[in-house]
């Protein structure tokens, strides 16, 4: 096993061995648990499997579970079980809707989210891990606290992280964390006892989409789910802003009635997708990224086809005066398009995707259109502008991580977004009554944070910014003899971004690569 | 100094420093201004300043002070219990990096 992981190629694999087909011969899940695991985990009087039971996670919660069990402990599993245990576990011990919802950015692999959890699960948990980590698990008292003992039996040197040195960290964990563990993330809850009462929502059907993609920008399509087993079989069309037409295919999986996980290929490129149904069945949100590199991906919001008339989104979001243009509306039930606001106008021609209409706004139009087809509504959705007046760089600050190099690791490039502002009545940049125009086209480059990045020519050395995509690729990993002390091409930087006479500025610190990258970091 | 040779980059700057009378400028254990983090504060990624210039660098020097005492054992394997074998085939990380393996296994998805 562990020569296999230290060749460890992750993406090229696990895109063939994701979503394998069920055995032939797939046995009820409770029967899978039991083969499998009550070797170790005794069963009690009702037959419930002692640590299992009383836990509650995510499926990527219950995977990390399993691998470690087949990593630490050498459970060895016939192929295609993990799986199924999977979604067993995900399915009968999982998380309501609501209870995911505040954390899913981890699910979805958002970078550059920056937490800020409150003592003492602060300086208790997150100072080695996400606090969503440990918010995505739900379990009994006594489960929290051989939570505790499990972490030291099997990370004994975490006492010098959980500040034993300066307090007694470990009565603060049995006597204030533990406590609050159970309090604020019980095995018990309504929230779980009405959803496993509930209705799933259907995966299968069509929807139709808006995302963006890492290179290419803003689009939308279509996507046909299908198949009485999972994995589910996915079909459709992706189209751009600028007009390129891509086909899609892939494989869903789909946990706890709602988790959707899609490994997709859209047009040569392996995406995967991390989102959620929503509890009615009528929409679908998360966040679709590239398979190999995950830092780079966009928003993804989908309505279901055939439902009330609504809206997933509009494409393009922006649009400058005194150009046409063609606006999708993005939806289902859709009829004739009416715009207000900065631009009125109405008609359009109903499509597969929703329906499309022509615009021209004159020259010097400035401001929010809202959109509104059948019953449906999306306020603000579209912004024509003439100008901005001022620009901000998102995310504000980033990470990247040096890779390959004949490395395990990966590169993990960085992805900036110029968003365009208006000066509020206050005729001033930079206050709360600034209005938001959305993304715009930029030019970008990178500077130097400040004089130690300039004395170490940290711009030289971490990586190159694209000059018109705004996504940072870094350097190789590894030490760099050519670098004082053949230090690595790490590198902190200033992010610009140019459009017309607007300037804005983000900070992106290049750092070194981690060789454990779980499914919930 | 005569008595000492230097036997890498830093000792070399160091004898270096000694002979043009700029000793006051040595610091240990760093590329700019500080050392080691001593616990995770800040982290694996950003040094105490928030950047990266006083992360200890490269990284590959002192990998083994992370993985052998479980230092970073959400970013680095520790092979004091989970991944004993992590660095069986990298006597020295600076030289055999790129036979340390990313450690979660690839026919693992949700």
């Amino acid at each position: 096993m562990m020569k296999r992981l230290r060749k460890g190629h992750i993406a090229g694999l696990a895109g063939v061995l994701l979503l394998m087909s069920t055995p032939a011969q797939a046995q009820d899940g409770a029967t899978l648990l039991a083969e499998n695991c009550s070797g170790c985990h005794a069963a009690d009087d009702s037959g419930a499997l002692s640590r299992i039971k009383h836990q509650r996670k995510t499926p990527e919660g219950w995977l990390m579970t399993i691998v470690r069990m087949r990593l630490f402990h050498g459970m060895e599993l016939e192929p295609g079980v993990q799986s199924e245990l999977v979604h067993y576990l995900a399915d009968t011990q999982g998380l309501a809707p609501s209870e995911a919802e505040d954390f899913r950015y981890i699910l979805e692999r958002r970078p550059n989210v920056v937490e800020a959890p409150e003592a003492p699960l602060a300086e208790m948990c997150a100072r080695c891990h996400s606090a969503a980590r440990v918010a995505l698990q739900r379990r009994t008292k006594d489960e929290w606290n051989m939570h505790i003992d499990f972490h030291v039996g099997q990370w004994p040197t975490l006492e010098y992280q959980a500040l034993a040195r300066d307090r007694e960290w470990l009565k603060i964990a049995r006597e204030e964390v533990v406590p609050l563990l159970a309090e604020k993330y019980p095995f018990e809850t309504d929230a779980w006892t009405a959803w496993e009462k509930a209705d799933k929502p259907s995966a299968t059907g069509s929807w139709v989409f808006t995302t963006s993609l890492p290179a290419k920008g803003e689009a939308y399509g279509a996507l046909e789910v299908s198949g009485d087993t999972q994995p589910y079989s996915v079909s459709g069309t992706l189209k751009t802003a600028s007009g390129d037409e891509l086909a899609v295919s892939g494989k869903l999986n789909v946990y706890t009635g709602y988790e959707w996980r899609a490994n997709l290929t859209i047009g040569d490129t392996a995406y995967r997708q991390v989102l959620a149904i929503s509890e009615d069945g009528a929409s679908l949100s998360g966040r679709q990224f590239l398979h190999a590199e995950d830092s780079l991906g966009g928003a993804f919001k989908a309505v279901k086809v055939g439902g009330k008339p609504a809206i997933a989104g509009v494409v393009p979001s922006t649009l400058p005066a005194g150009a046409s243009g063609t606006v999708q509306v993005v939806g289902t039930g859709l009829g004739s398009v009416a715009l207000t606001g900065a631009l009125d106008a109405s008609g359009g021609t109903v499509n597969a995707y929703g329906a499309a209409v022509d615009v021209s706004p004159a020259a010097g139009t400035d401001g929010a259109i809202s959109v509104t087809s059948s019953d449906a509504t999306a306020d603000d959705a579209l912004a024509v502008y003439s100008h901005i007046d001022s620009l901000k760089v998102e995310p504000a600050f980033a990470v990247a991580r040096v890779g390959g190099g004949g490395g395990s690791a990966g590169k993990v490039p960085a992805r900036f977004d110029a968003v365009g502002y208006w000066n509020g009545a206050d005729g001033q940049p930079g206050t709360d009554d600034d209005v938001r125009i959305g993304v715009v086209p930029a030019s970008w480059s990178v500077a130097p944070f400040n004089e130690e990045a300039e004395a170490l020519k940290d711009v030289e050395f971490a990586g190159k910014m694209d000059e018109s995509l705004g996504i940072f690729m870094p350097a190789v990993a590894g030490p760099n003899p050519k670098r004082p002390f053949s230090t690595n091409n790490a590198g902190n930087l200033k992010v610009l971004a140019k459009s017309g006479d607007a300037s804005g500025e983000g900070q992106l610190i290049v750092t070194v690569q981690r060789w454990n990258d779980p499914p919930i970091r | 100094m005569k008595n000492l040779k230097p036997l890498n980059q830093k000792a070399e700057r160091v004898v270096k420093a000694a002979e043009t009378d700029k000793m006051d400028e040595v610091r240990a254990m760093q590329t700019i201004v500080a050392g080691c983090a001593s616990t995770l504060d800040p982290g694996w990624e950003v040094d105490p300043f928030g950047g990266v210039a006083a992360l200890c660098q490269p990284m590959e020097a002192d990998l083994y002070g992370c993985s052998d005492p479980c230092w970073w054992p959400a970013q680095v394997p520790d092979t004091i219990n989970s991944y004993p074998d992590w660095n069986a085939n990298a006597d020295g990380a600076p030289a055999d990096w790129r036979n340390l393996g990313t450690v979660f296994p690839s026919d693992s998805e949700t």
